[in-house]
């Protein structure tokens, strides 16, 4: 066998192994974001789209539509909302014009202290003897899903790092 | 090669000797070089040099080892090295999207995952180092990961009772129990309720062969050209329990033809006094008076009929009984009577109660049934059927069995064939290579193949009996959600010891109240210490929150605390004696342990004390916001007009003090009210008395009566 031969086969076999050990399996199935969410809620601006939620924000929607969705949605599962009878009239939960701008901080307090004690409406009863604050967080998580304009969390800069 | 150079190494063997030893080194190397590239390898660098990234490093690779990281659960077959790659699933500051996956937090869940591990819930192989084989289903590899849409799923393997955090499971339970699936199925803690289908026994008395013929062909589902499905052409969100059978022509002859002949019990026609047909029966106002009545007596809290408003056509009312729309052209006259005087006598287990019916209103409603709720088209597709011969007679016999109809209905002398189609309690932990696909073009794994059988049964089984079911999304998703839950019986001890069984609750009074309660059916509606449906308030405590006066009149005239409910209290034109041993019961019997009524006296309550609650009431805590005085108020909770005359004080009382301990989860708010408070509030609220009146409705649109878990 002449070296050429040879050195051709040794390097088909480098070659081989080489692309062998570099074999690359990441191609995970390009799931649809709603397949791949916990559960989710159609976007009450425009109820085609749906949007995908995480398990702490599907704790909040069913915490919501259990104590807030009287007064703060247009359609309850009873029927009318009662948010015309009061003044001043609550914000839609998904308002994002009127909560965006709220911290999560505020937002944990008014629900847990009611109204009155964050000089809001009386009207906003305090629900921390009621939920657990964990159950308020995740309130909180859903008001930030559904938001329209979208929520952006303030502060923290994005990674620019990707794992690959 | 000449003698004298044997031996001899030539330059030329040289070269080639050490070429070939750098070409063995080297592909010796490419050993540890392979290794070096491991994708769990490239994970676990990857991960460092993120790490590096971020504030803080130090947290987050303090218990950085560069080996295969496995949590390993013995007794619960947990072997899962998902950590290797997932590195990040407990770290706090890698909670949100900024962090990349695989390094990301897993969200906060009830359950530590470093316990519990992750492939109890997610499935996949927990021992599999590769992406492809830990997540995807390939050839060795079975258990594809879920996808997190039906994560709820792997609650309900351990957690037989239900939970309120997992919606899309409980909804998929309901959905097998209520599409009566245990027809035909065993399913893990699903019991067979008494009655399935309607009993058929007597159904030739009921309706006609043309009627059967149609309901056999079309079970009421329809689905128009744009795919809409309907029910006798309106739209619905109901779906009907009776599924599609795929008949043929003949089978549909011959199975009407059987059903048209039963006739058990003969009817036992009632004749209506001719007094009343005599004075009643000329009157243009007899249709429009039954449809009053109709209305008055409530019959839309369990039936819906169709309604156009504003030119949009939709169901009003409940889902308890069948929708009434067409009905008066499906049943005979002389059956109706029948029927509504006594339900029972017709179908044993019926939820429909015994109303005391005055010949007066039987009249009238039932002509207002069999004239405005009719439709002369509801038959036109059905060809003309003749009274059946044997031949089809003795084929539809054979075909109720064969088709499995006698799994859900029963006719005398015709007994279920006990599973008739496969158990299902343990399908969730069927591996892909136990399932059949037939030419399906579908992913091979179980949630696809769970999917394409409920969807269209003959898709992956040509020679399927399952009947043919008519989904909403949502619904489909909910019942696999349930059927991959059931994984059978645990296979290890320590798992067995892991599941909350769903607890049975059962109600069963005695004496003169249980021939009252059994008679108007007020478990259809309510619950009794966890027994009975969940329509209308629980009255488990009613004793202690009720005063037996007021519950006397409720139910001779029942009248909607809510105002903007729909389905209420029927009308029963229950007698006093009726009356009078439903509010001794209940005032006697269900009482909360800590609410006695008998232990606060009423004279405590100053006209001062009532002052200050009023005060409290509308400024201080501004419970008008949810509640209605007067005519004024919010409608979240129970109008309050006549609070001192339907509640206890012990009962405000104790509401007032934490109501969450008396419904657990009433959506009232626990306020943090002084002693002084509550007895001012209970002062004022006592003095609140007006007659129990019709209070007006507001609203029409249908939707569950009340606030899940609302007082009242």
């Amino acid at each position: 066998m002449s070296i050429r031969n040879l050195a051709i086969f040794a390097f088909g076999i480098v070659a081989l192994g080489g692309v062998s050990g570099c074999r690359k399996n990441a191609g995970t199935v390009k799931a649809d974001p709603l397949l791949a969410a916990y559960d989710s809620e159609p976007d009450w601006t425009d109820s085609t789209k749906m949007l995908p939620l995480g398990y702490q924000q599907a704790q909040g929607k069913r915490v919501f539509y259990q104590y807030c969705v009287w007064c703060h949605a247009d359609a309850t599962p009873a029927g009318p909302s009662n948010r015309s009878n009061l003044t001043p009239v609550p914000p839609l939960l998904n308002d994002g014009a009127a909560l965006n701008t709220e911290s999560d901080e505020f937002m944990q307090n008014i629900i847990t202290l009611g109204g009155s004690a964050m000089g809001k409406s009386a009207m906003m009863p305090p629900y921390g003897r009621t939920l657990s604050a964990e159950e308020i967080r995740s309130v909180i998580a859903f008001t930030r899903a559904i938001a329209q304009p979208p929520y952006q969390p303030p502060g923290r800069p994005g990674s620019q790092y990707s794992a690959k | 090669m000449p003698a004298e150079e044997m031996g001899k190494v030539t330059d030329r063997m040289r070269f080639g000797l050490a070429v070939s030893s750098l070409l063995f080194v080297a592909v010796l190397a490419i050993s540890p070089f392979k290794d070096y590239r491991r994708e769990w390898k490239q994970y676990k660098r990857a991960y460092l040099r993120f790490a590096q990234t971020r504030p803080d490093t130090k947290r987050l690779t303090a218990d950085y080892s560069p080996d295969i990281d496995q949590i390993w659960i013995p007794g619960m077959n947990v072997v899962d090295r998902c950590t290797t790659c997932h590195q990040g699933i407990t770290q706090a500051s890698l909670a949100d999207n900024s962090a990349p996956q695989p390094f990301r937090a897993h969200p906060p869940i009830p359950h530590n995952v470093r316990e519990w591990g992750c492939t109890i819930c997610h499935r996949g192989q927990g021992p599999a180092t590769e992406v492809a084989e830990a997540h995807e289903s390939t050839l060795a590899w079975e258990q594809p990961a879920l996808p997190t849409h039906f994560m709820q799923a792997s609650c309900g393997t351990c957690h037989q009772s239900d939970l309120s955090e997992t919606p899309q499971l409980v909804k998929g339970r309901q959905l097998l129990a209520a599409l009566y699936c245990v027809g035909c199925h065993k399913l893990q803690g699903l019991e067979r309720p008494a009655m399935l289908g309607p009993d058929l026994s007597s159904i030739g008395t009921k309706v006609s062969r043309e009627w059967i013929y149609k309901w056999l062909k079309e079970p009421r589902t329809m689905v128009d050209k744009d795919g809409n499905v309907t029910v006798n052409g309106y739209e619905t969100e109901e779906e009907p329990r009776m599924p599609k059978f795929r008949l043929s022509e003949d089978e549909l002859k011959a199975l009407s033809g059987y059903l048209s002949v039963q006739k058990a019990k003969s009817l036992a026609a009632y004749n209506i006094s001719p007094a009343v047909v005599r004075s009643w029966s000329k009157n243009p106002e007899l249709i429009s008076q039954g449809e009053l009545r109709f209305r008055q007596m409530f019959c839309s809290t369990c039936h819906s009929l169709a309604v156009t408003r504003a030119g949009e056509t939709k169901l009003i009312g409940g889902n308890i009984g069948p929708e009434l729309t067409k009905v008066g052209s499906k049943v005979n006259p002389d059956w109706l009577i029948a029927w509504l005087r006594d339900p029972e006598a017709y179908l044993p287990h019926t939820r429909m109660p015994r109303y005391g019916w005055s010949d007066e209103d039987l009249y009238k409603v039932t002509q207002y049934i069999t004239t405005k709720l009719v439709d002369s088209d509801l038959l036109t597709s059905v060809p003309k059927l003749d009274p059946p011969t044997d031949q089809e007679v003795q084929l539809g016999r054979r075909l109720f069995t064969e088709k499995g109809c006698a799994s859900c209905h029963a006719i005398e002398g015709i007994s279920p064939q006990k599973d008739f189609g496969p158990g299902l309690s343990a399908l969730g932990a069927k591996n892909a290579s136990e399932l059949e696909f037939g030419t399906a073009k579908i992913p091979h794994n179980l949630l696809s193949y769970i999917q394409a059988k409920l969807q269209d049964p003959v898709s992956v089984n040509p020679a399927a009996r399952m009947p043919q079911y008519n989904w909403e999304p949502g619904d489909l998703d909910a019942v696999t959600t349930a059927l991959l839950s059931m994984k059978g019986a645990p296979p290890t001890s320590a798992l067995q010891n892991l599941v909350v069984p769903r607890k049975e609750a059962s109600f069963q009074p005695t004496g003169s109240f249980a021939e009252v309660y059994e008679r108007y059916k007020c478990y259809a509606c309510h619950k009794f210490n966890g027994y009975g449906g969940d329509l209308a308030p629980d009255l488990t405590y009613e004793g202690s929150r009720a005063q037996r006066r007021w519950l006397v009149e409720f139910l001779k005239s029942p009248q909607t605390l809510r105002p903007t409910l729909i389905l209420r209290m029927p009308q029963f034109n229950m007698s006093d004696k009726d009356a009078t041993t439903l509010a001794d019961y209940l005032s006697m019997v269900l009482e909360h342990p800590e609410v006695n009524p008998a232990t606060i006296d009423t004279r405590q309550f100053t006209p001062a004390m009532a002052t200050l609650g009023k005060q409290l009431y509308e400024v201080k805590y501004q419970c008008q916001s949810c509640h209605t005085i007067g005519g004024t108020g919010g409608y979240v909770g129970p109008n309050l007009s006549n609070a001192g005359g339907w509640l206890t004080p012990a009962w405000i009382e104790a509401w007032l003090e934490n109501p969450q301990a008396l419904v657990a989860d009433t959506i009232e708010p626990h306020r943090n009210f002084t002693d002084e408070e509550i007895k001012a509030l209970t002062a004022y609220l006592m003095t609140l008395k007006t007659g129990i009146n019709a209070q007006k409705t507001a609203g029409i649109s249908r939707g569950r009566p009340l606030a899940p878990g609302a007082g009242r």
